[in-house]
């Protein structure tokens, strides 16, 4: 490799070369550093006349710049490179990009969603490059498979986030901010008050335990929390909740053993023509007992709305608001883990905040 | 490089400009940012941020949906309301989808940034990006010399390029160095709002949830602002410019006296 030179215009006439990656001649330091040094816009003195010179003197003309002056950015240096070996290099570097540019591409094309294929290409030309894709492997069922292994990955960092004893922000009540109702089949009718009350199953000591609300509410204390809802959508509200804790009545009425998970459903969920469509999330045993997580009862000191789930609905603010199940009728503790309505339908089962 | 030269060898003079970590994650952001801003603008579409009041007409309340309801008329696209998400986004109405691709692409992103990172640090390359006390001036003199490059190529007259004797001017530098930095941002404000109750410290530290996602939207902005120069400028430079990010040297060599 050639010291580099400010007139080195003709590197294949340069007559020797010196190994690649040697330090630079302190001649070639002291002529570069201060051309090169920050904070100097305007050209040194010097350099005007280096421009006009045919060469460099070959001696160092000064001494070597102290370490306190050098440039955080060390000039460039040239180094020298068989002809063969630089394109060897080169075919080989652009052979990869040609590779990464194709993979992509492919990638791409196989992590779309089918809505999204069929509004980008015409069926005969999208049916091609799907056959196509899936004779290399990208074929819908394998796209499916690693969506849903990253959507268990996140869950699983999620789960490592997690602290049992770490609790949600709260906030004051001026804070609350409107809460929209995101039912989103039709919001029941009042006739789900006449007669209602909580079935609990999966308990230590066998049998269904029935709860009204007034035994809920004699029963266990009214705990009052403001703290965030935040929708899986994107959206968020501070409101204010009255409810029972999950963990109160757990320990009133333990599960059975091994049980690790509650099963939570409202069978009068209502699809958006107003047909049944029960909804139901899964609830591991922690996120129960989490000591913010309620039955709440009450949305801003009054009884809670049928909007917002009357008459009992799940608070767990370390979840998101879809696993926040409105108008509870049943709660099941289990050993496997129970169906989660979203989780059907494409979203992660996890959904911890 | 340190084998005999023999007389048939002929050699090339070049520059190492890039790390290979630094190429290969350079490249690999361009699908990522891509699918990301695509999934993350089907995301936004579910609860957009940038509302006004509700609009019987349109029936629209967001101003991304708005624009597409704009340029539909134009071009009589029937699908106006969906316009917008339809043609910048993998479409609307598929929060579920758009999520499971978000989170696939953002690990991605998050292990490529790092991986930048690394590279940048092996090959030495920071230090092209480390700011410098003459940066604010010279910046100034490299955005009045791209004003003026096309006036004064259509007047034919002489308009010299302002001497750069680092790895990049100023203004290159501070768009380089704005990226790890916007990218940083980015999967921040991402994780506050992933995990806004674990991670509340990080919630705080964008004033609150919203705060996250405007911070998060406005980091796509920031990026699409700088690819779309960067793009034109990389191929205004020519060819030794893009091949010097695909193999990593260049043949330009910079002549210390007049850059």
């Amino acid at each position: 490799m050639d010291d580099v030179t400010p007139e080195g215009e003709t590197p294949e006439r340069e007559p020797d070369a010196t190994p690649a990656g040697a330090e630079p001649a302190p001649a070639s330091d002291a002529a570069h550093e201060p051309q090169a040094a920050p904070g100097a816009p305007a050209t040194p003195p010097d350099a005007p006349a280096d421009d006009a010179a045919p060469a460099p003197p070959p001696a160092p003309r000064a001494a070597p710049v102290p370490r306190a002056a050098r440039p955080i950015e060390p000039p460039e240096i040239p180094i020298d490179v068989p002809r063969g070996r630089l394109s060897a290099q080169t075919r080989r570097a652009f052979l990869l990009f040609t590779g990464g540019v194709i993979a992509s591409a492919a990638g791409a094309w196989w992590l779309l969603p089918d809505a999204t294929r069929r509004r980008l290409l015409p069926d005969g030309p999208r049916a091609d490059l799907d056959s196509l894709a899936a004779r290399v492997g990208l074929a819908r069922a394998n796209r499916e498979r690693v969506l849903d292994r990253a959507l268990t990955f996140d869950d699983d960092v999620a789960e490592a986030l997690y602290s049992p004893n770490r609790a949600v922000r709260t906030y004051a009540r001026d804070q609350v901010t409107p809460l929209r109702n995101n039912y989103d089949g039709r919001t029941p009718g009042p006739e789900i008050l006449d007669g209602w009350a909580l079935r609990i199953t999966g308990l230590a000591a066998g049998g269904i335990v029935t709860l009204t609300r007034d035994q809920l509410l004699a029963r266990f204390a009214l705990r009052e929390q403001v703290t965030r809802l935040v929708c899986v959508e994107g959206w968020s509200a501070i409101a204010w909740w009255g409810g029972i804790r999950f963990a109160d009545l757990l320990a009133a009425f333990p599960p059975a053993p091994g049980a690790r998970w509650v099963a939570m459903r409202s069978s009068v969920n209502l699809d958006a023509r107003g047909n049944p469509d029960p909804y139901y999330v899964s609830i591991d045993l922690g996120t129960a007992r989490h000591p913010q997580t309620l039955l709440a009862t009450h949305q801003n000191g009054a009884p809670l709305t049928l909007e917002h789930g009357a008459p009992l609905r799940l608070l767990a603010p370390v979840k998101l608001g879809l696993k926040n199940i409105k108008a509870v009728t049943d709660i099941a503790y289990t050993t496997p883990e129970p169906a989660d309505y979203w989780n059907e339908r494409g979203y992660s089962k996890y959904d911890g905040l | 490089m340190p084998e005999p030269r023999t007389a048939r060898d002929t050699t090339v003079r070049i520059v190492p400009k890039h790390h290979a970590l630094v190429r290969l994650t350079h490249w690999a952001n361009v699908p990522l940012l891509f699918g990301l801003i695509a999934s993350g603008l089907a995301i936004y579409w579910a609860a957009p941020v940038f509302v006004h009041a509700w609009n019987p007409a349109t029936g629209s309340r967001d101003y991304l949906a708005d624009l597409g309801i704009a340029v539909a008329r134009l071009v009589h696209d029937d699908h106006a309301a969906t316009w917008f998400y339809d043609h910048f986004s993998i479409g609307s109405g598929m929060l579920a989808r758009a999520l499971r691709l978000h989170w696939v692409l953002a690990y991605l992103f998050m292990v490529n940034g790092a991986l930048y990172v690394i590279g940048l640090a092996a090959g030495g390359g920071w230090r092209a990006l480390a700011p410098r006390p003459s940066d604010l001036g010279d910046a100034l003199r490299m955005m009045r010399f791209y004003l003026g490059v096309i006036p004064m190529a259509i007047l034919r007259r002489p308009w010299p390029h302002p001497p750069v004797r680092s790895k990049y001017n100023a203004l290159q530098r501070a768009g380089y160095l704005a990226m790890p930095v916007l990218g940083a941002l980015v999967v921040a404000s991402g994780w506050a709002m992933h995990k806004p109750s674990q991670l509340g410290w990080l919630e705080s530290a964008f004033v609150n949830y919203d705060g996250a996602r405007i911070v998060h939207f406005a980091c796509m902005v920031a990026f699409a602002g700088f690819i779309v120069p960067h793009v034109c400028l990389a191929i205004a430079d020519g060819w030794d410019t893009l091949r010097s990010m695909v193999v990593g040297w260049s043949t330009r060599i910079k002549e210390s006296a007049h850059g």
